[in-house]
Formats: structure tokens, sequence, C-alpha cells
């Protein structure tokens, strides 16, 4: 309790990246979120030295921020970790957007400020099962082939919760933490409205005085991510370096292999080498940092398929304010709350519904309410914000406090929908995306249910068009056996290059209907545990 | 446990006031004396407080500033509390200030303020937590007649503080930073008499062990949090959404 964090350095001293530099390291990683964390740390528990390149800052250990997006100045989001610059997204039938997506850059990348929920997927989540066709015809490693890694990485991440009672898969070997009064009794109306509440599984070690870290970086090793998880313990084994503040502008490709990174740090360049190199910087810039690999194809490193920053997938979100029941006490911000009652239906794909770990007053409502008056054309009729506010306080004073629950939708891989380094700006993710007919269908028929499920209680959705999640982004660098129409092999090896791997969410090539972090620790470590083996075996050989 | 390490924390404490050699400074440093705290005061010149650690430099000058932070941290561990209070109020006509006697009560009121920040910020943040509270006045609102270098400083000092909130706020909300308006001044003829030192130290010891991070940038007046005045419509407003802003009381 009273002992120190494990700290990492506040502050780089100039020289760090010339160090880094004048060596040979077993393997590179690139970018040190939930998946580069995770194969770092398996790496060098392995024997191998293993070198992070992070674009963002080491950060204090203390720090408590939460991700902002009123936040613009590139140094300031920089120095707390944030991705430094905006997004652009051209989506079907809407004008270009750029705004701030929550995304992090610095030790530990998103996963810092995630709200440590981390379930396994289903079966048909990876695979074709009998009630359920796989639209890819299922991942090339099916799910008996991840299921050792989803123990590894709920052990690795410290996950408690409870077992859902829909399914076979195995519940946490960590219990969840009691709940309150006011949580049993909302566990109670929602088994006697039929549904199946579990007790969510999230990556938080509780330690004395925990205080949820929901959407903010936690000051101690308490939230389980790619920092404390991933890098810290790997930085313990001596055998790893970090280097932050230092973005990647190259991967520098020989014959058949990639030879170093390109670096820039302390405002000159250098080349850092190594045998194997791990990309972890998120499934929009790691495609990103490809398509600007332009030295051997001018189409970008690893891209004979045409296929990298191509199938981008987000979830889509609902959001959900629920109050309780008449004579129930009042609930409010919880997270402990998953169900799966809504994951599937009909076999078609939906998704997993959790509480938000944040509850909503009518201030909340109302300005949720004005936001959206305010995309629509009634926000020319003079008084409607107003009304907008009355009508949220009666229901604040009728209903009380809700809970906010929100579900994701599974989204599908299509070729078109892709991100690409912005032409104005290599560091903006400019992402192309549509959506299809079939996911308004999908998420026409989830509101649906959740309506009717849910109804007997009160409920209100808080969004009326889709909304994207545009903190899930997966699928950009897709692993499959066909050469064609995939880019990484079944080893997250790229098919074009002998010593490339990847290590976060863009291997994906679909998105699941759960959260992504554990799906990506567990693939990380299974990666982890093949390059290792690899490289063991060469040095064996050569030894 | 949560309660153990608050205690625990209480008793560590470490306060640093400036100017503690008399008036408020002085008050200051021995009401949180009486609170069990561990005291250091810094002042200009040799002085003697019962239970103070006092420390003779120039807040103006850096390298006296870390010097004596040095002796602090030597001698009773490294601060958690740090009180700007040290101040000139030159009571000087703008058309007999020259540019080096009114950047001198700049370097003082403002840099100094700055320069013991800069001593304590680095063992804030490693622990996360800490508390400064920057002494202030209203002069930078209206400036009286002789007060040119005072005022312009003072409000200066009043930006430091948002400043400091916004650059430290959001990653470390454990540090919390506030402006002080105790009432007392420097008796000077044909204006009354502020408050009596010694109270309004009651006042300020009791504000300097508030540690609520919710608080952090907001000003206090005497023995309460200032609001800035709200509108009526905002106040009809507040009321009937029965959201009517909290006062702190100290």
């Amino acid at each position: 309790m009273t002992s120190a964090p494990a700290s990492l350095p506040a502050t780089v001293g100039q020289g760090l990246a010339a160090r880094a530099a004048a060596r040979r390291w077993d393997v590179i990683v690139i970018g040190t979120g939930v998946g580069g964390g995770l194969i770092g740390r398996r790496l060098a528990e392995r024997g191998l030295s293993v070198l992070f390149v992070e674009k963002g800052p080491a950060g204090y250990r203390t720090e408590g921020q939460y991700l902002r997006t009123d936040l613009s100045d590139y140094t300031a989001r920089q120095a707390r970790g944030f991705w430094p610059t905006p997004i652009e997204t051209r989506i079907s039938g809407e004008r270009p957007h750029r705004f701030f997506a929550p995304l992090g850059s610095g030790v530990g990348g998103t996963s810092v400020f995630y709200a440590a929920a981390a379930e396994r997927p289903e079966r048909h989540d990876l695979e074709t099962t009998n009630a359920m066709v796989h639209p890819t015809g299922g991942w090339p490693v099916g799910f008996e082939g991840f299921r050792p890694y989803f123990t590894q990485a709920e052990d690795a991440l410290s996950i408690r919760g409870e077992k859902d009672p829909l399914s076979d898969l195995p519940g946490p070997r960590l219990a969840a933490a009691p709940l309150t009064e006011a949580e049993e009794q909302m566990f109670r109306d929602l088994r006697a409205a039929g549904l199946n509440p579990y007790r969510a599984h999230e990556a938080l070690r509780r330690l004395p005085g925990c205080d949820d870290c929901l959407g903010r970086k936690c000051p101690r090793p308490c939230k389980m991510d790619g920092r404390s998880a991933g890098v810290e313990p790997a930085l313990e084994t001596g055998r790893a370096m970090l280097l932050p503040n230092c973005g990647v502008e190259e991967l520098v490709e020989g014959q058949g292999s990639i030879t170093a990174v390109r670096v820039r740090a302390d405002g000159r360049d250098y080349l850092l080498e190594a045998d194997a190199f791990v990309l972890a910087a998120g499934a929009l810039n790691s495609p990103n940092l490809l398509l600007r690999s332009t030295g051997r194809n001018a189409s970008g490193c690893a891209n004979s398929s045409g296929w990298v920053g191509r199938g981008l997938m987000f979830h889509i979100s609902e959001m959900v304010a629920l109050w309780p029941r008449r004579g129930s006490p009042v609930v409010g911000a919880t997270r402990a709350l998953s169900l799966r009652d809504f994951y599937t239906h009909d076999g078609r794909r939906l998704g997993l519904v959790q509480s938000m770990g944040v509850a909503t007053d009518f201030g909340q409502i109302a300005g949720h309410l004005k936001g959206l008056i305010d995309r629509t054309r009634l926000r020319r009729v003079p008084g409607v914000s107003r009304m907008a506010t009355i009508a949220a306080k009666i229901g604040a004073d009728v209903f009380g406090s809700a809970t906010v629950l929100v579900g994701l939708i599974e989204d599908l891989p299509y070729q078109d929908n892709r991100v690409e380094p912005h032409p104005d700006d290599p560091e903006i993710p400019l992402i192309h995306y549509t959506i299809s007919d079939e996911l308004k269908a999908r998420r026409a028929l989830f509101r649906q249910l959740m309506r009717q499920r849910l109804g007997q209680h009160r409920m209100m959705f808080l969004n009326f068009g889709p909304n994207l999640n545009f903190g899930h982004p997966s699928g950009t660098l897709r692993f499959g056996k066909d050469p064609a129409t995939s880019v990484l092999d079944a080893d997250c090896k790229a098919h074009d290059l002998d010593n490339l791997y990847v290590a976060d969410a863009s291997f994906m090539p679909t998105s699941m209907g759960v959260n992504p972090s554990m799906t990506i620790a567990a693939n990380a470590l299974r990666v982890g545990d093949i390059l290792a083996a690899r490289l063991s075996a060469v040095r064996r050989k050569a030894g | 446990m949560r309660d153990g390490r608050h205690m625990h924390e209480a008793l560590a404490e470490i306060a640093v006031i400036t100017e503690a050699s008399w008036g408020l400074g002085r008050e200051l440093a021995l009401a949180l004396v009486r609170r069990g705290i561990s005291v250091a005061g810094i002042a200009r010149d040799p002085f003697k407080a019962e239970g103070v650690l006092a420390i003779t430099a120039d807040v103006r000058e850096p390298k006296e500033v870390a010097r004596a932070f040095g002796e602090i941290r030597e001698r009773l561990g490294t601060p958690t509390i740090l009180i700007n209070n040290a101040e000139t109020y030159p009571d000087r006509d703008i058309l007999d200030e020259t540019p080096a006697s009114f950047m001198d009560t700049v370097q003082l009121n403002l840099g100094g303020a700055f320069n013991c920040c800069h001593e304590v910020l680095p063992a804030m943040v490693a622990k996360g937590s800490g508390r400064i509270i920057n002494v202030v006045t209203f002069a930078d609102v209206s400036p009286a007649p002789l007060a040119a270098g005072y005022s312009v400083s003072k409000g200066a000092l009043r930006i430091l503080t948002r400043a400091l909130v916004a650059d430290l706020g959001d990653r470390f909300p454990g540090i919390v930073v506030n402006d002080w308006i105790p009432g007392t001044h420097q008796p000077r003829r044909g204006i009354p008499d502020g408050v009596d030192p010694a109270e309004a130290a009651e006042w300020g010891a009791k504000l300097a062990l508030l540690r609520q991070p919710e608080i952090s940038g907001r000003v206090f007046l005497r023995d309460r949090e200032h609001n800035t005045p709200i509108s009526l419509r905002g106040r009809v407003r507040d009321r009937v959404l029965g959201r009517a802003p909290v006062r702190i009381r100290l």
C-alpha cells in the first residue's frame, strides 16, 4: 500500500535514442498499448532483448487525467498521452469531419484510458459454428487455438468477474468485488425480466483505495493495461528498454525482410536495428506506417494484397439510460453489469451490453437532448433547447438518476472501409467509411430487442443515429490464409516479409461482439510465443 | 486502510510559508505548528518563531530559494504545503516608479511565488499530491492609486494559480491550488485596518489542510469560498433547477 508504484522515467535524457541505435535488438516493438506492451513483456520474459519504441511520452506515474477531446494544442495533447492530432472521417453521405478521437499516444497507448472492460469473445466470433456461419469463413486460428491464451491474458490482466450464465465459457479465476445493495436489486430486477446479467469482467487489481479509474490514467499499478501489465513488467526483466517521445517515420525494407526502423528523436533521425519487428501502433496507425513506408513499393510495405488499411471496423455503440423500477433504490454509476442476452439473435451478430460506469442525471440528459437537437432542423425553432431542459428536468424528478448501459454491435469488414494517412498531414488518420445497410438493419434489430426486453424497466436511448466507436478500430491488417486477401498469416507475420509481426487490433478479420482488449492481449501473448520460439531456435542453431 | 493512510499523510505534512517573520505569515506558521504540522518559514532577514524552522532567503533570487528549500528538505523533509505569502506594497506613484523599481515588485510578488512553486512541484508530482496557496488580493480588479506594480504582479499571481490548474489539474488532481484573499493588509494612513492577522491565519491554516481535488482553482475570500457574481437570470435558473452553488466555509 505505501510502497511506491513501479515508476517509469519521467523525462528522457538526450541520447537515449542514440543508445538504442548503438546496438542490435532481438525485437523492436512499435507501440506500447495492450498489444505492444504484452508481447514485449512475453518476449523479454522469454529471454529476448526488446526495445519499445513509443511515439508518446512515458508520462508521470502519478498522472490521473481523463482522455480529453476539448484540448486541441498538439504539444499539450502529446504531453498528456493523447493522440496529438485529430482524425478525419469521410463517412458516406456526410461532410468530412475532423475531431479528436478517444485514442492514446504514450506508454500504455489507448489502454491507460480504457474502462478496464476485458471479456472473452464467443466461439462464433472466431469461427463457423452450427448456429452461425462466420462471415470470413473463420479466423485462420480458431477458438481452440486462442483458448489457452485467453486464460493467460486473464492472468496477466488480473481479470475478475463472473461466468456468463448463457455460455459455456469459463468465468475468470478472480472473484468480482461485492455488489452494493442497489446493484443487487438491479441484478434481481433484470433476472425477473428474464435476462441473464453477470458481473462484468474487469482488469482491475482492486488495490485498497481503488478509484475505478474509468476513462483515465490510473496513478497506481492497479488498473491493468499495456503499461502496468506490459511495459513495466517487461522493464523489470532488465532485458527491455523504453524509447518514448520517439515517432517511427518508416520501416526500412531489405530483401524480403525489415532491416531497420527510421525514427525521429531529439530532432534527428536514427536507424534502429533488430532481428524482428512487431507493429503495435494501433489499427489506425499501424497500417498508416506501412502505407508511408514506400522505400520498395509505392503501394506501401507488406501490401501486395492491397489490403493494408482496408477492412476497417468500429463497433457501433447504443447508449441506454435505465431507471430503477419503482421502489428500487437508485443504482447510479455502476460498471458491475454485463449481459449477453442480445449477443446474437436468430444467427445474426449483435454484441455485448455493459453498464458504462456513469450515472446520468437531468443535467447530462438535458445536455444530451440539446446536442441531439442541435444536429437536426429543430435547432432553428426558438426555445426548443430550453424545452429539452425542462423535459429532462421533469424526467429526472420523476425517475431519478439513471444507470447508463452501452450495447456494442459487431461491425463487419468491407474492403472500402479503410484508413490512410491524410494527404495534408500524415499524422492525421483519414478514415473512409460507409455504414452498410446490413449494419443498419442489425442496429434496428438490436434496439428493438433492447426496447422489448428492458422495456418493463424505464429506458431511453441516448443516441438516435448510429454511433461509431472510434476508440475500437480493428481489422486493417487482417490475418488470413490467402495472401491475396489478407496482410498477415496465421502467425500474424506479414505474408510479404520474413520478420514483421503485428500485435494490435489490426490483425482481427472480424470485430467480434465484445471489447477488443482481451483478444488483443491473448493474441499478443500467442504471437509472442511464436516469435520467441522462432528466434530461440535460430539462436540454438547458430550457437 | 484508507483512513489510516490519510491520517498518516496528515501527520507527515510539511508546510513552507514565505515572509513568515511577521504579520500574517508569522501567524500562519504558528497556526500550522499548533495543528501539529512541521513548518518552515522563509524571510529575507533572520527571525525567530516558536516551533518554526526559520530560513533566511530572498525569494526574488532563484538560487537563494533553491538553497532554502534544500535546507528545508534536509532538516524537515519534503514540503507538502506551500503558502506563497511574501509580497511588497511599495505605495508608490507611478510617476515615481522606475523600470527597475516596478520590475522589482513583480520579481517579489510574482517571481517569488513561481520560484517556490518550481522548488516544490517535482516532489508533489512524484507523489501525486500537494497543496499550494497563493495569497492574493482584488487589487487587479480595480487598481488603487500608488499600486501599479502591486496590482499588476498580484493580478498576475492569480493568473499563475489558474495556469497551474490548467497545466496540472487534469493530470495531477491531487495537487490542489487556490487563491486566498485573507483580508489583511499592512496598515496605511487613511485606509481602514484589515482583518486581524491572527484571525485570518486560522482560516488560512484550515484552507491549507483542505485536500479535496474539486476545490482546486477556486478563490477563497477570508473564511469562505468566493463565487463570482452571477446574473439575475442565472440565479433564477439555478433556483428553478435546484442547483444553487454550494459555498465552502472554512
